[in-house]
């Protein structure tokens, strides 16, 4: 077979705070401009990820992996073209501006800069967080706290036939440049561990994993409370393992606070994003101003929690990011805005712009988002159901195209007479963001977040979703 | 229309299988580093979407990633990934692959696959010239058009896109083996939103793969998105109780893949899987039921001839007749288990297994199988028959380890010979009890991009509704 060769990723990615990306930048920016777009945008990173897998009594994984690469982005008219790549020379820099140009029938003259008048002085975010990446936990603290994990789990957990301790820490630099005069830079750092079990006795079975992850910290591991996140997730298995299967209906639910969030992520807050609202794909669009989900309802949105897994300092536009009031007692304020958001539906950006990497244009995405704290305990909200479920935990969810939801619920209990009996599994929660929303008529005074992961038009990202105990008035539960 | 080309498209991003394995051995050479494998893989994509008969997005991708893994002196294995090739790129991955491997598992350390130099079959995959990205957008354009012009009700259609990718992907070792394979593909989805007034918003589409833009059956897409999305405009609730179920051969095919580790060596090693190493040659299903893993067959668009390890993919008997035969495996566990590499691995520091692509239908001797299915006719059960389309939300649902299900679902009732579409509902269960309570199969096989499976009937599934 023959094959062409080209050089790939010739030049070694060098750290994004040296001067000489300027030189290299800049020429992109004045050519896409020449060239007729509206906007240019160019998107660096580097990244630097470990991955380490314990299982049992031994480290079964331990996965380094880094790279670098470029996401070139060129608008005209409310239209966009993207183009990433792994080459970083200055000759595959423009190269991936002229495919992305071409997209949009423009051609780079042979001079010229449109008008782009040169970036300005650097904003650089990521100036005090040089030091981070070579202060996280080295492999061996790393390999030793998991290890940790998963004994405490076989000394606290009862029938366990897997035991599993996962750390992940990624650290990335992005520098955003782009011919409006954006030039910022940041540094971020996400680490998560995680614990997972399989109870098995005879024909009972539960499998069950919490997760934990912070950003910016990079002594997360090492606060990493392990003997508590065992106790917590053997005590979950042990009641799971003999629960009965859920029966099937209609039921009222409250869901507990933390990870409980993601019902209010799934249900609405994807229909919030302007992504949706290019497509036609939410029932919101021309509702802001107007009562979207029960008065007891404010929902916000922020990339400014301390240590939170969503927070940043800068979107993957360049922006600051903001607090966001979505609903507000039961009203709809904003929606979440990116740059092709803001020119497309006229939304202004909210400093929601994100990407997994550089192979993604970014797009509205959430950060930390949750349901404000209410005025009752959680005691009153179970108090207040005859009969229904209490959702203590839950697994992962998706919406569709029209609105519809889902979730998994993976330790869940009977409301019997406003008190809590027998523990249950293998609940699916479905609705509809419209009819649900109206129906979160009770919130507690307990919010938390948790960490969780987004899928979605722009790829994977670090996402909190959190809210206080709610209320549900009614909902599909599907089980058998 | 033209079709495969005698030359090779060319790639933006190419991989030069000598020069790389020579700069790895320089490289090693350098480091002390005597035993290591690597996988690399390079790709060239363009994709379009539309909105509304306007380009909602254009995109193109150049990327190159490899993996490299080293064996250290006490025979432990470390691995780093990187899409860094240039010569400190692959400098700083195989020190950092050294560095992990003081990390490497004494307990389960891999090898090189003994199949890595073997013969591979011949795949007939023709390499297709890229079409320019203006011709996919004209090309989608038009089929947005016509799917919207299908229906009053068909508004918008919300998930579109064509793509097109070239790429290569390596594997080599330092004993010599050097695995190479090209391969085009194209892809077209399109997924429509419909609404009728007063009414909720529905919505279904479809998918269709070949190995260039110019091959995709446009027409047949659109024909069948609009089809099951004006299928569903009409919908009702439906009572929360029992059903036999029958599966499209895509929803079967989701599902039996969800719980794969039932067949997967590394899950049962790990005490993940619902098998043991007993289980094999028990029965697991009706015996009437067959299913093979086979990635070399045709219907595979852009099947691999060799895993990450560089072992051959072949044909796989997991069940037959109802008894589970084999377990997918790589170069590890088959080690542990006695037999020979299938061809299912990946490549890492712990060395993954999955599934290539299923052929599942009746056993050769398909005795017991109810016959003469026709779902339009029904069961004779007055509450009506559950057809399932399309599950949903399989990352969330499903606890392949437990055997339990719980999955939203698009379908339909089938009731005195009519179809109508099912407003919400899920279907929940084990996969043990499917597999147990299979009746039978319906038509002729169909090739979907998971896999090979006719019309699944299975009795006794929970269904809930919102009625």
């Amino acid at each position: 077979m023959t094959l062409t060769t080209t050089p790939v990723a010739s030049r070694p990615a060098a750290d994004l705070q040296d001067p000489s990306w300027r030189s290299l930048l800049e020429p992109v920016l004045a050519g896409g401009s020449a060239a007729g777009a509206d906007l240019v945008e160019v998107f660096l990173e580097r990244t630097d990820h470990i991955g380490v897998l314990a299982e049992q009594e031994a480290i079964t994984s331990v996965s380094p992996a880094f790279g670098a690469g470029a996401g070139i982005r060129v608008f005209l008219d409310g239209r966009d073209g993207f183009v990433s790549t792994n080459d970083l020379s200055a000759g595959g820099l423009l190269s991936a501006l002229d495919q992305a140009l071409g997209m949009l029938g423009l051609l780079r003259p042979a001079g010229g800069n449109g008008g782009f008048a040169g970036l300005p002085d650097l904003r650089d975010h990521g100036a005090g967080k040089q030091l981070w990446l070579q202060t996280c936990p080295s492999l061996a603290e790393s390999t030793s706290r998991l290890l940790e994990g998963t004994d405490r789990l076989q000394r606290h957990g009862k029938h366990l036939q897997a035991r599993r301790a996962t750390y992940a820490r990624d650290w990335q630099e992005v520098l955003v440049a782009a011919s409006d005069g954006t030039f910022a830079r940041d540094i971020r750092l996400h680490q998560s561990v995680g614990l997972s079990v399989l109870a098995a006795d005879g024909e009972h079975r539960a499998s069950l994993g919490r997760r934990y992850g912070t950003s910016d910290r990079p002594d997360d591991l090492r606060s990493w409370d392990a003997e508590a996140a065992a106790l917590d997730l053997t005590e979950s298995a042990a009641r799971m393992l003999y629960a009965d299967y859920v029966e099937a209906g209609q039921f009222p639910v409250v869901l507990a606070n933390r990870f409980g969030g993601v019902i209010f992520h799934e249900a609405c807050g994807h229909l919030l994003e302007t992504t949706q609202v290019e497509r036609g794909t939410t029932p919101f669009a021309e509702r802001v101003g107007e009562a979207i989900a029960h008065e007891a309802v404010t929902a916000i949105d922020e990339g400014l929690s301390d240590g939170a897994f969503g927070s940043l300092s800068m979107d993957d536009e360049g922006m600051e990011p903001q607090r966001t009031v979505l609903i507000e007692n039961g009203i709809l304020r904003r929606f979440l805005s990116d740059r092709a958001g803001e020119r497309r539906t006229g939304h202004a950006r909210t400093g929601s712009g994100r990407r997994q990497s550089h192979a993604f244009a970014a797009a509205s995405r959430m950060r930390n988002t949750y349901i404000a704290a209410g005025p009752h305990t959680p005691g009153d909200l179970i108090a207040s159901v005859d009969r229904g479920l209490y959702c203590k935990s839950m697994g992962g969810g998706s919406v569709g195209p029209t609105g519809q939801f889902n979730f998994a619920v993976e330790e869940a209990f009977l409301i019997e007479n406003g008190e809590l009996t027998k523990p249950v599994k293998g609940a699916t929660l479905i609705g509809e963001a419209k009819e649900v929303m109206p129906r979160i008529s009770m919130c507690a005074n307990d919010l938390d977040l948790a960490a969780g992961f987004c899928g979605s038009v722009s790829g994977s990202i670090f996402v909190t979703v959190g809210q206080p105990h709610i209320k549900v008035d009614s909902i599909t539960v599907g089980g058998r | 229309m033209s079709s495969s080309t005698a030359n090779p498209p060319e790639l933006s991003v190419a991989l030069d299988a000598g020069a790389l394995r020579q700069r790895l051995v320089d490289l090693a050479a350098a480091s002390g580093i005597q035993r290591w494998d690597l996988g690399a893989g390079c790709s060239t994509d363009t994709s379009v979407q539309v909105d509304r008969g306007d380009a909602k997005q254009m995109k193109g991708a150049q990327r190159s990633a490899i993996t490299v893994r080293v064996w250290n002196d006490q025979g432990l294995v470390g691995v780093t990934s990187t899409s860094d090739l240039s010569d400190s790129g692959l400098e700083r991955a195989l020190a950092g692959a050294r560095d992990a491997s003081a990390f490497g598992n004494p307990e389960d350390t891999p090898a090189f696959s003994p199949l890595a130099t073997a013969p591979l079959a011949t795949l007939d995959q023709p390499l297709h010239q890229p079409v320019g990205i203006l011709e996919l957008l004209d090309t989608l354009k038009e089929a947005e058009k016509d799917l919207l012009g299908r229906h009053p009700a068909i508004g918008t259609v919300p998930y579109n896109g064509l793509s097109q990718r070239s790429s290569e992907r390596l594997y080599l070792n330092s004993d010599g083996a050097c695995r190479q394979q090209r391969l085009t593909t194209a892809s077209l989805y399109l997924y429509a939103r419909a609404e009728e007034t007063g009414r909720k918003p529905r919505s279904a589409g479809a998918v269709r793969l070949a190995y260039g833009a110019e091959s995709l059956d446009i027409a047949g897409c659109i024909e069948e998105a609009a089809a099951r999305t004006i299928s569903h405009l009409d919908y009702a609730p439906i009572d929360t109780g029992r059903y036999t179920c029958v599966f499209t051969p895509e929803a079967f095919l989701d599902l039996i893949g969800a719980f794969s580790s039932m067949f997967n060596a590394r899950a049962v090693l790990d005490g993940v899987s619902l098998s043991t190493r007993d289980s094999l040659g028990t029965p697991v299903a009706v015996p009437f039921l067959s299913i093979h893993d086979n990635g070399l067959h045709p219907g595979n668009i852009g099947a691999s001839s060799f895993d990450g390890e560089g072992t051959p993919t072949r044909r796989l008997a997991l069940v037959e007749g109802g008894t589970l035969r084999n377990f997918l495996h790589s170069e590890a566990t088959a080690r542990a288990f006695g037999v020979s590499p299938t061809g299912h691995a990946g490549l890492g520091a712990k060395v993954s297994v999955g599934p290539d692509w299923f052929e599942i239908g009746p056993a050769e001797a398909a005795e017991g199988a109810a016959t003469g299915l026709d779902h339009l006719a029904g069961d004779g059960d007055p509450r009506g028959l559950v057809l399932i389309d399309s599950l949903s939300a399989l990352h969330a649902g499903v606890k392949a380890s437990q055997g339990s299900f719980s999955l939203p679902f698009d379908g339909w009732l089938i009731s005195g010979g009519e179809l109508r579409s099912i407003e919400a509902a899920t279907v929940a269960g084990d996969i043990r009890q499917v597999l147990q309570g299979i009746v039978g199969f319906e038509g002729d096989a169909k090739v979907t991009p998971g896999g090979l499976c006719p019309h699944v009937w299975v009795e006794g599934l929970s269904i809930t509704g919102e009625s």
